[in-house]
Parts: C-alpha cells; structure tokens; sequence
C-alpha cells in the first residue's frame, strides 16, 4: 500500500533558514508571494548562529577612505582571480543596505563613541570592514532574522524537515520529498520555484569549524537534479580552530581575535607571520595563515596539544572580555584556559566551502530550471579563497537576490502536477533505509572523514588525493547496505544514513576536482604544483551524466574595462 | 578505584506516555561534555536514541536536557564537572516530550514571538539610513540581547510549570531587551502585552531562571524592572482614561 504523505503547495519552496534562507524569504514576502520555508534543525538553530566576527560592508564608519570599489577589489584578489566580478560587484555594492536594513529590523552592532556602527580588522580587508557585536555577529543575524520571518503571514515554516529529493518535470524543479523528521512524518512540497539555502559540506572533514548540520545536504540534491556544481576544491581552512580537549577539536576561534590584536607564535615564542607575511602578518587572508601555521607544526615547532599559540592576553583582562567575550567563556569553560592570562592553543580547521552550485549572479539562477541557490551552497562569489566576514554580507545580499530572481520567475509559470508514483518512490527509497541490519552509516561516515581530513588537508598531493578517492568510492560501493534500527521518528541513525549519500557526492566532487586542478591556488596547494599557473585561471564545473560526475574546464568570465582600475593585475 | 566508564542513565519516551530507563557504559577518556557522551551512545551504541544538538559550542541552544536533575545544555556540561559516574540525562520538564530528550518547543517559541521581538517604529519604511546608539545606549540592554532562546528557563521557572499559559522568563526579558533599544517606540504596545494577566504578574521573583540561563541574561531582574515600568505605564494609561472620560 501506498505510504501516506501531507501536501503543501506554494509559490517558492526554500530549503534552508540560515541567514540566506530567511532573507529570501523575506524578499519573497515581499513580493506578496506564498512561502514555504523548510530547515534541518529547529528554526534559528542553523550554522549561521555560529558566526562570530562580523559582517563585511564598506560603511566607512572608522576608516572613511574605505568604499565598495576598494571592497570589491579585496574580494578579486584575495579570491585570486577565479572568482565572478559580477557578484563580488553585487555583494560590495549593496552589503551596506543589508546592514542598515539588518539595523532597522532590530540587529544590535557593537557603536563609536559617536552612536555609529563600529568596525573592526579582518584578514585581507584593506580597511577595518566588520560590523559586529562582540564575537556573536551570527546569533544576532539569525535572531532578528528570525523575529522577522516569524510574525509575516505568508511565510510558512517547518522546522525539522529534512528534503531527501528534489521533484523534476519536463527538466523543470517543481518541488521536493521531505521528512518532518519530530514527527515521522513524510511531506510533498509543491512550488513554481524552488531555493536552495542549505549552506556548506564542512561535515565531510572530521575536524571542522562546521555544526552537526553542514553535511552537504545541498550538493546533492542540486547534483542529482542535474545542476552544474564548481570550485568543489576550494575547501576554506580557518588558521585558527581548537585543538584541546578533543571533544572541542575544530571549534572555531574567531579571527576577531587578531583582528583586535591578537598575535601568533610558536612554540619558541617565536612570531612566525613576521616571515611568512611582513606586510600583512597575522591579519593576512586566510588560506596565507592557514598554510603558515600548518607550516609550523609540521617543522615540529607546534605547541604540546599539536596547535601554535595565540595570544591576546597582553591587551588586558577588560579589553579582551568586553571585545571577545565568547572567546573568553568558550577557553574557560571548555578548555579551563583564561585567554586573559594565557595563550590559546589553535590550529587550521575546516571552515567553508567556496565552491558549489553554479549561479546567475543576478538571479541566483542554477542551470536547472526553477531552482535557486544562495549562500553558502552557491559558488562564484569567494573564488579560491574568502574573505573573513564576507559570508555574513553573502547570505543578506544574495539572500536578497535569490529571493527577488525565484520571485521574479514563478510570475510566469504555474504550478505543476506530481507525479504520485514518484512521491511513493522516494518515500520507498527513504524507508528501505530502515533495517535493523544494516550497516551502521556512522561507521562509514567516520572512513569518510577520516580520509579527507588526513589526504584533503590545507597542502595537497597526487598521491593522497588518490588515496582518499579510492576510499570514496569504496563507501559508494557500500552505501546500498547502509540501513538504521529504530522507527520514522526522530531517528538519527536514518537521518545519518540520507546524509551520507550526500557526503558522498560532495567528497567525491572535492577530491576529483582537486586532482584536477595542478596548481596551487587560493585554498588548493598543491606540495607537487607549487605554483600558480596562468593556465589555470579557470573553474572546474561538474555535472552529472549516467556514468557518473562528468568535469569541464570553463575560463573565468573577465573584469569589464571601468571596473578594472580597482584590481590589482594578477602577478605569476 | 574510579570506573573508566561513565554511567549514563537515560530517560526514554517514546512520546506515547510510556517511560523506561537505559543505561549505557560510555568510556571516560572517549569525552569530555555530556553531548559528546550522547553522541558517543548515538553512533556505537544505539542510533535511534534521540536528542537535538548542533553548534557544540553554547550558542544555537538547541541542546537543552535535564542533567542529574537540573535543566543544562549538554554541550556545555564537562562531564567530570558532574562529579559523578552516573549521569542522569532526562527531558526537559515543562514541555511535552516529543522522543526522548527532544521535546516540543513550540509553545516556547509562540511566547517568545507574543511580546514583538522586533523594532517597532513609526518610520518603518525608511530602510536605507543608519540609526544611531551609543555604546552607553547599548549597554543598558546588552545583557538581555544574549538570549540563545535554549529554553532552559522555562524549564526551570515553578510559575511556566504550575500556568502553561504564563508568557515565562525568555519572552518577558526579550519584551525589556526592545523596551530599553533607544531606536525602538513600541514599549506600550510591549507593556500592553507584558503587564497582561499572562505576564510579571504571575512572577514569584523566586530567580531560579536566572541560575539556570548559560548566558547570564538574567531573565528575573529583567522581569522585575519590566514590572516596575508596567506599573507606570498602567497609572499613564488610568489617568489617560480619566482625562478621556472628563471630557
């Protein structure tokens, strides 16, 4: 018999209530359209609450020399040039409005003695950019975001609901299976259009910055609907995570830290970023301090627990409470380390994904029609390498611009009829995950990322990358004997199950494409491609064909004539 | 000689109204907070065990539970600062219990939502211009801007436990958190709501919120100074009335 299922139908499906779900939504309310919103976790929950140092927008409020164009440069070369022009344009350009307009709906930033928004240093900004609130910029975005979505009446929320397929039509998106998963319940959403706000894969690596959701949901559906994905090698390492206790290994250390000072040493007290950056030393872009602190460890000058030291200490015991105040309570209470006293212990740890699915930058447009993607899960904007604080002004501004493009494009198309059978498939297929002798997915799942934090790590090479291929497609191989005890409800186990076969798609797309890719470049190095390589200023774009993910190499569009003069030619 | 293991006992409930108690031997040197120890059950031991976690790092709130009989968030709470080899995890009370740890929080979130989380101003359409505050201005609401609505409160306040229908300590320090925003105007429409008879008033004042909030947000003084203005606030309104009906 026929499993039952709940319906809904709207205009604009969103998958995904980080900061870049609920601000497409709040465009698409704005719009007057029907909403449905559907998350993973509880709303208000999602890895964007883990956001600490602030949000990047050239408001110029302590350095009035800074505008957009000088942003906008920041962007293009710190992406080293891969990245799309168009939307670092966009995001520089309107990241101010999204701040101001985050203000109005109650957002509270740390202020100048003068009642503005204060601003504070990130790696690779030319001028102090961040807006935030102490070390908790994230939770602040995701609450009053959250306070927004809440009280709009055209917006429907379920939270919970994990979307195990994406529904297609006459190669149109059209709708997607969930499971509501406090319930046990399965859902067929129906929608014009449809958003995918799902964030990034940082869960594919054991040791990650990332929360327990960011399994890469997104990657795989967008690939299995037969969206293009790109720059899947870019993997962002954040130079500073936790490394003690073990249980904390990963957990993120704001770069706020060095933005307010803090400096780097190793285990001979020495400050090794005078070498490796003496312009820019610590507050150098991210993959330069990733790489020179991985450098410091593995030349055995790393400290007791495996990390270099960080220290913020000598600015005093009131500055460091009032400036990081999470930062303090998260060393106290995990580690018993008082960061006003001592040094922390830190080390690179996976943090974002630049790649993903393939956008309009206008429109948040994917190659399949009727889905969107926005934010973390979209590609173009961070080309090799991110910029600390822009993944803020990322979700608001193209948050925004998904919201507006879906909007836009279910003026002119109806809803479309499912097809009941295959509803009934995919809730099978979901189900005949549930057996109680199946292998356990965390056993694969713990393979997994064991072989991509120890072959896919910040320095990279042909031999290691084929090491943890050979593992991926091991996994792929026994997937199909993966099943969970228990029931529909509330079950982890399934639900670690449905996330693997995702985990999968976005390992493997990382590892083939850093195969690929024979440079070193932005986040990719390559221990035997030192060097960049003109040849490959290009993306690598993925797609999936029936005998499996099919690559192409596509160049990189080109930075019009009068935007130029705020980038700096690309040096080889 | 102290065991390797940890003893967690834990309370299953398979949302029907039946109860039973499991306990699972987690190794000591495998975790050091109480979510890793349920992570650890979850993965090796047993998968269907459910409970809602995310960030591990006390900032999406998602991890709240009773711990050896108080209301904590589980990624926060060092095992060994339990000072016990038996840890005692339950649901949280004073919510329905969904399947085991998790539970539904819905109606804490519908409270929270009642008192206008949001600015409130009459030129709402101006979007594009920045609002000023001084740090000082900030200051006198920061302590309650820290809410990572984990719920845990609730859990603790006797009064949400005796009176589902009490707006309860999160929502009563989110409504002053707006109150004392010197960019918002819609303290009256808030006091309406707070000084209603689901609001301060219900309030013993007994701060077992408080204690129990990883945040120090201090939901008991803030219901305390949000009594005090609602008390002003409904004099104003009577001798508006008064003014009203002698004209």
């Amino acid at each position: 018999m026929a499993e039952q299922y709940l319906k809904t139908e709207s205009d604009i499906l969103i998958i995904g209530a980080g900061g870049a779900g609920m601000r497409a939504a709040l465009a698409a309310s704005d719009a007057g359209l029907r909403v449905t919103v559907v998350s993973k976790s509880l709303l208000g929950k999602a890895h964007t609450v883990m956001a600490e140092g602030g949000m990047a927008a050239a408001l110029g409020n302590v350095d009035p020399q800074d505008n957009w164009q000088v942003h906008f440069g920041d962007i293009v070369e710190e992406g080293v040039y891969i990245g799309n022009w168009r939307m670092a344009e966009i995001l520089a350009k309107e990241a101010p409005q999204r701040v101001h307009e985050l203000e109005r709906y109650g957002a509270v930033f740390d202020r100048t003695p003068d009642g503005r928004i204060l601003q504070r240093a990130f790696g690779g900004h030319s001028y102090r950019r961040l807006c935030h609130v102490g070390d908790r910029t994230g939770l602040e975005i995701i609450r009053t975001l959250q306070d927004q979505i809440i009280h709009r009446e055209n917006v429907t929320i379920f939270d919970e609901m994990y979307i195990t397929n994406l529904l297609k039509k006459d190669g149109r998106v059209i709708g997607a299976v969930g499971m509501k998963m406090d319930k046990g319940e399965f859902h067929l959403f129906r929608a014009k259009a449809v958003v995918l706000a799902t964030g990034g894969c940082g869960r594919v690596f054991k040791i990650t910055s990332n929360s327990w959701e960011s399994t890469g949901d997104g990657l795989g559906l967008a690939y299995r609907a037969g969206a293009t994905l790109q720059d899947m090698e870019m993997i962002q390492f954040h130079p500073t995570g936790m490394v003690y206790p073990p249980g904390v290994r990963g957990l993120l250390v704001t770069e706020g830290v060095r933005g307010e000072g803090g400096i780097l040493y190793n285990k001979d007290k020495e400050r090794y970023m005078l070498k490796y950056s003496p312009q820019k030393k610590e507050l150098d872009a991210r993959d330069v301090v990733a790489r020179a602190n991985y450098a410091e460890i593995q030349a055995g000058r790393g400290t007791e627990h495996g990390g270099v030291y960080l220290d913020i200490s000598y600015k005093g015991a009131e500055f460091v409470k009032q400036k990081l105040p999470s930062m303090y309570m998260q060393f106290m209470e995990f580690a018993g380390v008082d960061i006003t006293k001592e040094m922390m212990e830190v080390a690179p740890t996976v943090h974002y994904q630049m790649g993903g699915v393939r956008v309009v930058p206008d429109t948040g447009a994917t190659t399949v029609d009727g889905l969107f993607a926005a934010g973390e899960i979209a590609c173009g904007l961070h080309g090799a390498n991110r910029l600390g604080g822009n993944s803020m002004s990322d979700i608001l501004v193209f948050g925004k611009k998904v919201g507006e493009g879906a909007s836009e494009f279910v003026k002119n198309v109806e809803l479309l009829d499912v097809d009941e059978s295959v509803v009934n498939q995919e809730i099978e297929r979901v189900l005949s995950l549930l057996k109680p002798e199946g292998t356990n997915a965390y056993d694969l799942i713990d393979e997994l990322t064991t072989t991509m934090s120890d072959n896919v790590g910040i320095v990279r090479d042909a031999e290691h990358l084929q090491i943890a291929l050979e593992t991926i497609l091991k996994l792929k191989e026994k997937y199909p004997a993966v099943g969970a005890p228990g029931g529909r409800k509330y079950n982890h186990g399934l639900l670690a199950a449905l996330e693997l076969g995702n985990m999968l798609v976005a390992t493997e797309a990382i590892v083939r494409s850093a195969i690929m890719r024979p440079e070193s470049r932005g986040a990719h190095t390559r221990r035997d491609f030192p060097k960049k390589n003109k040849e490959w200023l290009k993306n690598i774009t993925i797609v999936k064909e029936n005998d499996g993910m099919k690559f192409e190499t596509i160049q990189v569009p080109e930075v019009p004539e009068e935007l130029k003069q705020y980038v700096k030619p690309e040096v080889y | 000689m102290p065991s390797e293991n940890y003893v967690f006992d834990i309370e299953r409930n398979d949302g029907k109204g039946s109860i039973r108690h499991d306990r699972f031997q987690v190794p000591k040197k495998k975790i050091s907070t109480v979510l890793e120890g349920l992570t650890y059950i979850s993965e090796n031991l047993d998968g269907t065990l459910a409970f809602r976690h995310s960030c591990r790092m006390e900032i999406c709130g998602s991890c709240s539970m009773s711990i050896n009989g108080k209301p904590r968030m589980a990624c926060s709470t060092i095992a060994d600062s339990l000072n016990s080899e038996v840890i005692r995890v339950s649901p949280l009370p004073h919510y329905e219990v969904i399947k085991d740890l998790v539970v539904d929080i819905d109606p804490f979130f519908e409270k929270y939502k009642s008192v206008k989380p949001y600015i409130i101003r009459k030129d709402e359409e101006e979007h594009n211009k920045e609002l000023l505050q001084t740090p000082e201005q900030f200051k006198l609401y920061e302590q309650y801007s820290m809410c990572i609505k984990c719920g845990l409160c609730l859990a603790a306040c006797p009064i949400s436990g005796s009176d589902e229908n009490y707006i309860g300590p999160a929502a009563l320090a989110a409504a002053l958190r707006y109150n004392l925003d010197s960019r918002d105007q819609g303290s009256n429409v808030r006091l309406d709501i707070t000084g209603g008879e689901n609001g301060t008033a219900l309030c013993h004042y007994a701060g077992e919120c408080s204690e129990v909030c990883p945040k120090d947000v201090d939901p008991s003084k803030a219901i305390q100074i949000l009594r005090r203005s609602g008390i002003a606030h409904e004099l104003k309104q009577f001798f508006r009335r008064e003014k009203d009906a002698r004209r």
